[in-house]
């Protein structure tokens, strides 16, 4: 709970124009999220909590506890454990000596007493000082001037591993340098680079929060771990799925996508290739390449055909130049074809994921603004617009996936193959509805001038067209919850009782059955039992 | 631009000073840049480079001590880190485990410990790495003892 309630906290500025916008009816969507979005801040704020945490429980100093957190990959009770376990070992891993007086900042600048008997040879310069500094080791002294230039160059030349866990710089000697010499002697400029390496350790090397993988976002996002749901939308907008990285893929689980991503690679581009310049041989179905220049082509098999009409050599003669409609499709062109079915709705899917998640953005950034003062309607009644196409982005991901779904669904399954059909048919033909409705429509009701919406009368047609997206951006949602659900848990309801289910869309077209009635308002088929709609229904 | 320069001039103090110190090493200066250093070091005993004198050339950047000093041998060597062209050499405390409190007279002590211990598993020089890492030691000391004589021992007559 508690955590919750620093999510919200932290975003209170930011999201406190949206919150206006939320219409009623639509609270529901924000669920309690099983993950959180951090910023530069948050993750500043993280880090030094963590720090403080270490430095309390084990009252050392903030350079043992960030040189701790580090070596334990950021685990605050992994690091409490070691070193309660074993301090000497531990010290002598993070290159922290020296045991006495932790509680004094034991760091390192230390300067020797100004006495001329106290000159000592800088293991850098080689010049005599009497102003030297030194590592946890107190051993090897070197001058401020060379401490500078070799804390400078780790950060810019060494790469962040280097400099985040800097050692004295005696070849042999494993101390450590810690924050504090480095802050205290670096430059401005390298002491932000330094400070960006950090940051991006904690994120990188925390278990539990990953960056966003979209390019120029540069947000974090915490997970909690062991929450079964991979889900997550950065600010950014843009979705991702935990686990794997790529794009939210619900309702098919990463191997999939994985295996889905492998062969559309895989197929673009052989299959581009071999459609354009290949043929198979009629007989024994190996890939034929034609290299010369005649159309009589003799397979290594030994079958000799017509590359046009692929009949035997000597049979079409002359009658290969009229068109006939083809009758048999052999096997290895009716899988490809296949593959073709889904990938093409996959693609255009995504494509029009893609446009309208653009469409979100413009009209969360200028379109609702401007809609606002062309109609003169206030901002917050506009809202819905926005949940619509949250909605539309949503779905045009979720239908995108399940056309992998379909292509992995074994053929045998015919009556998994019909129900799934029938659920993403639904669910699409709700969304193709929603998405005309708010993209067509909308100019209608909202870009024309001919409407004022000072006047009562005409406030009342915007007032209907805004109570049907607000139903249709629920239905649709239903219904695709509905369909994630059902292709979750693997179509279950169809094996387990596989002849009530699959009437059910069979029956569809006649209304006078009565078993079922249709929903006037989004045509779902509900059972003579219920007397409000199924799938519309209110909450 | 300075500091390097007089870190130089002081190993350069050092090195006259202590000639005699080491006597596999002999660290010389360039006359007019003192950016460039070449050195004659002594092929470790009970190595196939026994017995031959090996000229390295040093290039040091402005950067130096902050950065490593660029070495390469003059003298052809059969050896699996260095190349056999060009003389490069693939050593890590002149690339990322430098530290600068190294000296160009250290650095020396070190190539002299990598003829005497190659790392096959990291080879410029991959017929040489690859007779080490089949374990034809034989096959790699009769090369390696071949171009010592050939390139790194006085010609005799």
């Amino acid at each position: 709970m508690d955590s919750d309630h620093e999510f919200y906290d932290m975003y209170s500025d930011d999201e406190e124009e949206d919150s206006n916008n939320v219409d009623e009816s639509n609270i529901d969507i924000d669920k309690q999220k099983n993950y959180k979005i951090l910023k530069d801040f948050d993750i500043r704020q993280l880090v030094k909590e963590d720090i403080s945490k270490i430095s309390t429980i084990l009252s050392v100093s903030r350079d043992v506890s960030l040189a701790l957190l580090r070596r334990y990959n950021w685990k605050v009770d992994r690091a409490n454990e070691e070193w309660f376990a074993n301090e000497q070992e531990v010290r002598k891993s993070i290159g922290m000596f020296l045991c006495d007086n932790d509680n004094n900042n034991y760091v390192s600048v230390s300067k020797k007493s100004k006495n001329n008997d106290n000159i000592v040879n800088c293991g850098i310069c080689f010049e005599e000082y009497n102003d030297v500094v030194y590592a946890t080791c107190r051993k090897h002294p070197f001058c401020k001037l060379c401490w500078e230039g070799y804390i400078g160059a780790s950060i810019n030349y060494s790469g962040p591993n280097k400099c985040l866990d800097l050692r004295c710089p005696d070849p042999s000697c494993e101390a450590m340098v810690g924050e504090s010499i480095i802050v205290e002697l670096a430059s401005e400029r390298d002491k932000s680079k330094y400070y960006d390496y950090l940051f991006r350790s904690y994120i990188e090397e925390n278990k539990k929060t990953k960056w966003c993988p979209y390019p120029g976002c540069e947000c974090a996002v915490e997970f909690e771990i062991g929450s079964d749901d991979y889900s997550v939308i950065c600010d950014c907008s843009n979705g991702f799925c935990w686990n794997c990285l790529e794009e939210i893929h619900r309702p098919i689980n990463c191997d999939m996508v994985a295996k889905w991503k492998y062969v559309n690679e895989e197929e673009s581009a052989n299959t581009n290739w071999f459609r354009a310049f290949t043929k198979k041989c009629p007989k024994c179905d190996k890939s034929i390449e034609k290299n010369m220049g005649c159309m009589h082509m003799t397979c290594r098999c030994g079958y000799q055909f017509c590359w046009l009409c692929f009949k035997q050599w000597g049979v079409c003669a002359s009658r290969c130049n009229r068109y006939e409609e083809k009758k048999e499709v052999t096997k290895s062109k009716e899988k490809i074809e296949r593959y073709t079915h889904y990938y093409e709705r996959w693609l255009s899917n995504g494509k029009s994921k893609d446009k309208a998640l653009n469409d979100l953005k413009e009209m969360k950034e200028e379109g609702l603004k401007k809609l606002s003062n062309d109609n003169s309607l206030p901002e917050e009644e506009l809202g819905f617009i926005i949940e619509a196409w949250e909605q539309i982005v949503e779905c045009r991901r979720v239908l995108k996936w399940t056309y992998a779904y379909g292509f992995y669904l074994p053929k045998e399954e015919e009556a998994k193959t019909q129900f799934f059909e029938y659920l993403q048919g639904e669910a699409e033909a709700g969304l193709e509805r929603l998405h005309h409705c708010v993209e067509k429509d909308l100019m209608k009701h909202l870009r024309s001038d001919e409407m004022d919406y000072t006047d009562k009368g005409s406030y009342k047609k915007f007032a209907n067209f805004r109570s049907r997206v607000i139903g249709l951006t629920k239905i649709t949602r239903n219904y695709f919850e509905k369909l994630v659900m059902a292709l979750e848990n693997g179509l279950q309801d169809v094996t387990n009782n596989p002849t009530k289910k699959i009437e059910q869309p069979m029956s569809s077209n006649s209304t006078s059955n009565n078993i079922m009635w249709m929903c006037d308002r989004c045509t779902f088929l509900n059972e003579d039992i219920h007397t409000v709609c199924q799938m519309c229904i209110e909450d | 631009m300075q500091a390097s320069r007089a870190r130089l001039f002081k190993e350069y103090k050092e090195v006259q000073r202590e000639k005699t110190a080491d006597p596999d090493i002999q660290l010389v200066c360039d006359d007019s840049n003192i950016f460039k250093w070449t050195a004659l070091v002594k092929g470790p005993s009970e190595t196939p480079y026994d017995g031959g004198v090996f000229q390295l050339a040093f290039s040091v950047p402005e950067q130096y001590p902050l950065q490593p000093p660029q070495v390469r041998f003059l003298t052809k060597i059969f050896h699996p880190n260095v190349h056999f062209k060009t003389g490069e050499i693939c050593l890590d405390i002149l690339k990322n485990a430098w530290s600068p409190a190294w000296t160009l007279q250290s650095v020396c002590r070190a190539i002299i410990a990598l003829m005497a211990h190659p790392e096959a598993d990291s080879p410029l020089n991959c017929d040489s790495g690859n007779l080490l890492r089949s374990g034809d030691t034989r096959g790699y000391q009769s090369m390696a003892r071949m171009y010592t004589r050939l390139a790194a021992m006085p010609k005799k007559g």
